[in-house]
């Protein structure tokens, strides 16, 4: 195997695990914009998102075996339900100091993950991929089919998000109510109704991202700890708050682990990440994309 | 009046620091003990962070890290080099320090939620370090043998002993981190945190005290490393997971931030999560319920509840005293 | 000549908020800022102590270049500022806003606050007893151990202004001290003022009240849109058809 068809090959594994940071990122920057919440149980909702499109695939409840498709959109739709209750209950706690606001959003957190333990047991289990999986040859590099659904949907969600946002009108009111939340409710937006919506919409997608990774990590509650960081980190790397950013700052991430994977250390894959994190925002403390404000003084 | 409460005051403190003497004897057995020697030494890492957080606003998420560091630095003093306690200590608290003021450069450059995922990820950075330099640090396995302290000759090894010493410590960090908060330092700190640039404009170096504020927790959690290390006579990495920097921080906040005696209350959080434990999964389905209805009504914490209650004990004797004089006019012969 | 901003311009992105403006300060002087609002005036203090870093242009202060510098080290050269929204320190007592900028003044290193006790305490005291001084020229002693956020407006701008005082500068900015004071609030900062350049410290002040500064200006500059339109003493620029044009074709706030 040549240099640059492994090299190919990290890039496309790193961009497909970075999809799946980007549409999690993605949930904690709209959800930021528009509440101004940093919602750290966003971990846990990717987490149980992925149990309820799983759950489906694999006929566990009541027998019912959907097809990958069809499981995929039961799953988002339920865990976009999941998050209009949340906003609901996140609601006080979005003006609130950071630190009240990072602890009031982890207990929730800890809530959903340990009853996610409770119904569905902390062991886990494996999930089969609904392609085949061998690997398909292009041009002598081989790519996994289940990487480029992931890359492939992620990317149809991503730009589905961008056109919903600029196009339609809950999107546009949606953009109205996160730019200024009073001017917005004055001109009869109904801030609580788009509030709901973004929620919703951050949740779906990380139940999408959790249904498409399915296949490739093995699932289990332990997995809302271990992207839900990342996914905070990736939004934070591309400017909190930011939906370019956030697609941005979670591609990055992913490319930048495979990359580390690959070429430095698999083991320090997620500190190396972090240090680029860390050295990045004291270049620019705001984000990659992310506004450089002046305070008024 | 005033010397009353000062007299009542030290008379319960002086009962209640009796009460501690007295627990190693109380306590049923060395379970029990030393679930109160690691409720000191939580007591130890929240003072560190209620410093650095409480006092002056600059978040801390990698207290877990620094602990780790502290006990990390003495277990492999003591396995290695056969330092004893008395060493190891100073040692894991340069250490601490030092490893502390580099995670604190970012908070120079940002802030709030960036400087939350910073120090995140900084602490992160350590522990997945310590994994998996195994070479030095024996990685997953952890360090056994870890040899107890002995004090002029006796040697600490058992809980209850281990309880003075604890204890002991938990004093002395509560009384300096007093001295500290109280006076310029202290001040500094608050200025810092309340309105950093009208600081900067009253001549506060905030970088300084910025860096100077994590430093000291680092230290905190250096002491509190050494003394689990040698109390526990084995560490691995993961005792100290992002799991315990996330408990330091809820126990400070239940507790009560930017007030030292918040961090001493938050200790009983450790005590009550053992006592839940016998509910295995639903025990943290009911702490993470508990911590949100902390932070939705009584974000001030404990102290704050205590204190909310004493000004309307004040607001309700003030009213009576005003009510008071209406109803009995001062006589004439006053006017 | 005591402080010199020498063609100081501002950029933000777009937005030139300061436009090639020199100002001269003399020692002594009591010299005010005016002009309509978003002429540029806060940004003007807002260079000169440090928070921003001049677009292009230079300040000086006693000869020495201070732009550039972090605002922790012009205050410690002499220069204190007062804030236009009041920036007390919420969590402390008036006595406590005062003492944090009394810090300066302090010897004990941190070594000492950790084991020496005693010498800390006796500087606490020296501490708190030049705060007082401080707190009595202002006139607001008694209220040394309220919040300071606690108290009605006048007097928390009179808290701001003691802070400032208790850097120990040779010049002070005073940003709209008078903002919101009724007319008696405003004839005991008057004395206030004079009082303070009595002691020898120089005073720039930006404010709105044109009566106050009428009062006790030596020196006015007068800004509209980012630059310079006149300077000299109150009854030249009051009479200066430039700027009245200013000030009337504009909705005064």
């Amino acid at each position: 195997m040549t240099k640059t068809v492994i090299l190919v090959q990290t890039i496309v594994g790193g961009l497909g695990i970075g999809s799946i940071y980007a549409l999690v990122a993605l949930g904690y920057s709209m959800v930021y914009r528009s509440m101004g919440l940093v919602n750290f149980a966003h971990g846990s909702i990717y987490m149980i998102g992925t149990y309820f499109g799983v759950i489906f695939y694999k006929g566990m409840v009541a027998g019912l075996h959907l097809p990958y498709w069809a499981a995929f959109i039961v799953g988002i739709l339920l865990t976009a339900i999941l998050g209009v209750a949340l906003e609901r209950l996140f609601r006080p706690l979005a003006n609130l100091d950071l630190m009240l606001m990072l602890l009031g959003t982890i207990g929730v957190g800890i809530m959903l993950d340990n009853l996610a333990i409770i119904i569905w047991g902390a062991e886990g289990f494996a999930v089969r991929s609904p392609l085949s999986s061998k690997p398909i040859l292009v041009g002598g590099v081989a790519l996994v089919p289940q990487m480029l659904l992931i890359i492939g949907v992620g990317t149809v969600l991503m730009v589905g998000l961008q056109t919903f946002l600029s196009r339609t009108k809950v999107g546009k009111a949606m953009r109205a109510a996160a730019q200024d939340r009073e001017i917005a409710s004055a001109m009869g937006i109904p801030v609580n109704f788009t509030n709901a919506v973004t929620f919703a919409i951050g949740s779906g997608l990380a139940a999408a991202a959790g249904i498409l990774a399915a296949p490739i990590v093995y699932v289990n509650p332990a997995m809302s700890a271990a992207v839900g960081i990342k996914g905070f980190a990736a939004a934070i790397l591309g400017g909190l708050g930011s939906i370019p950013g956030a697609i941005v700052g979670g591609l990055l991430f992913g490319v930048i682990e495979a990359i580390s994977a690959g070429y430095i250390s698999s083991a320090y894959t997620k500190g190396i990440a972090f240090i680029i994190m860390v050295l990045v925002l004291m270049i620019k403390p705001s984000g990659i994309v992310g506004e450089t404000t002046v305070e008024k003084v | 009046m005033k010397t009353r409460t000062t007299l009542w005051k030290t008379i319960a403190l002086i009962a209640f620091l009796a009460l501690l003497l007295a627990v190693p004897k109380i306590a049923r057995n060395d379970y029990q003990v030393r679930i109160l020697n690691m409720t000191g030494l939580y007591i130890l890492l929240s003072l560190g962070l209620n410093i650095a957080q409480g006092f002056c606003g600059q978040i801390n998420l990698a207290i877990g890290a620094f602990w780790a560091i502290g006990a990390y630095t003495a277990a492999l003093l003591n396995v290695n080099f056969k330092w004893p306690f008395w060493l190891t200590l100073p040692a894991a608290m340069v250490v601490a320090a030092l490893v502390a003021a580099v995670v604190a450069l970012p908070s120079l450059k940002v802030r709030s939620h960036y400087l939350a995922i910073v120090t995140l990820g900084l602490g992160e950075v350590i522990n997945i370090i310590l994994v998996n330099e195994e070479q030095i640090t024996r990685g997953a396995m952890g360090i056994p043998n870890i040899k107890r302290p002995s004090f002029f000759g006796i040697p600490i090894n058992s809980e209850q002993r281990y309880f003075y010493l604890v204890l002991a410590f938990v004093i002395l960090g509560y009384l300096v981190a007093r001295q500290i908060t109280r006076h310029r330092f202290g001040r500094a700190f608050r200025a810092v945190r309340d309105d950093y640039v009208a600081a900067k404009a009253m001549g506060v170096n905030t970088g300084f005290y910025q860096i100077l504020a994590i430093t000291i927790s680092g230290v905190y959690a250096g002491v509190a490393g050494v003394l689990f290390a040698h109390l526990n006579t084995y560490i691995s990495p993961d005792i100290f997971e992002f799991r315990s920097t996330l408990f330091v921080l809820t126990m400070t906040l239940v507790g009560g931030m930017g007030n030292l005696l918040g961090s001493v209350v938050g200790g009983v959080l450790v005590i009550l999560q053992e006592v839940l434990r016998t509910f295995r999964d639903w025990q943290l389905v009911f702490y993470g319920l508990a911590v949100v209805l902390v932070v939705l009504f009584f974000p001030g914490g404990a102290v704050g509840i205590a204190r909310r209650w004493r000004e309307r004990q004040g607001a309700r004797r003030a009213r009576e005293e005003e009510a008071n004089t209406v109803a009995n006019p001062p006589s004439e012969e006053a006017r | 000549m005591l402080l010199e901003i020498q063609n100081l311009t501002m950029q933000f992105g777009g937005l030139v908020a300061v436009n090639d403006v020199s100002l001269n300060i003399q020692e002594g002087e009591i010299h005010a800022l005016i002009g309509p609002n978003g002429s540029g005036k806060t940004t003007i203090f807002n260079v000169v102590s440090g928070y921003y870093k001049p677009t292009q242009g230079v300040v000086r202060f006693r000869g020495k270049q201070i732009s550039g510098l972090p605002s922790y080290k012009i205050t410690a050269m002499g220069v204190a500022r007062t804030f236009q929204n009041l920036r007390l320190f919420s969590s402390m007592t008036v006595m406590e806003n005062v003492l944090v900028a009394l810090g300066h003044h302090a010897k004990t290193r941190f070594w000492q606050h950790v084991l020496d006790p005693f010498s800390v305490r006796r500087e606490e005291e020296e501490l708190k007893e030049k705060a007082l001084q401080m707190l009595r020229i202002m006139k607001i002693d008694q209220y040394a151990d309220e919040q300071a956020t606690s108290l009605p407006y006048g007097l928390q701008r009179r808290v701001e202004i003691a802070r400032a005082l208790a850097t120990e500068p040779t010049l002070v900015l005073l940003d709209e001290p008078a903002a919101g004071l009724n007319e008696a609030e405003t004839a005991e900062l008057r004395d206030m003022l004079l009082e303070i350049r009595q002691s020898g410290i120089t005073i720039f002040l930006v404010e709105h009240d044109m009566k106050l500064v009428m009062e006790i200006s030596d020196v006015v500059s007068v800004l509209d849109y980012g630059k310079k339109i006149a300077e000299g003493s109150c009854s030249a620029v009051s009479c200066d058809p430039v700027v009245i044009e200013a000030y009337l074709g504009r909705e005064e706030g």
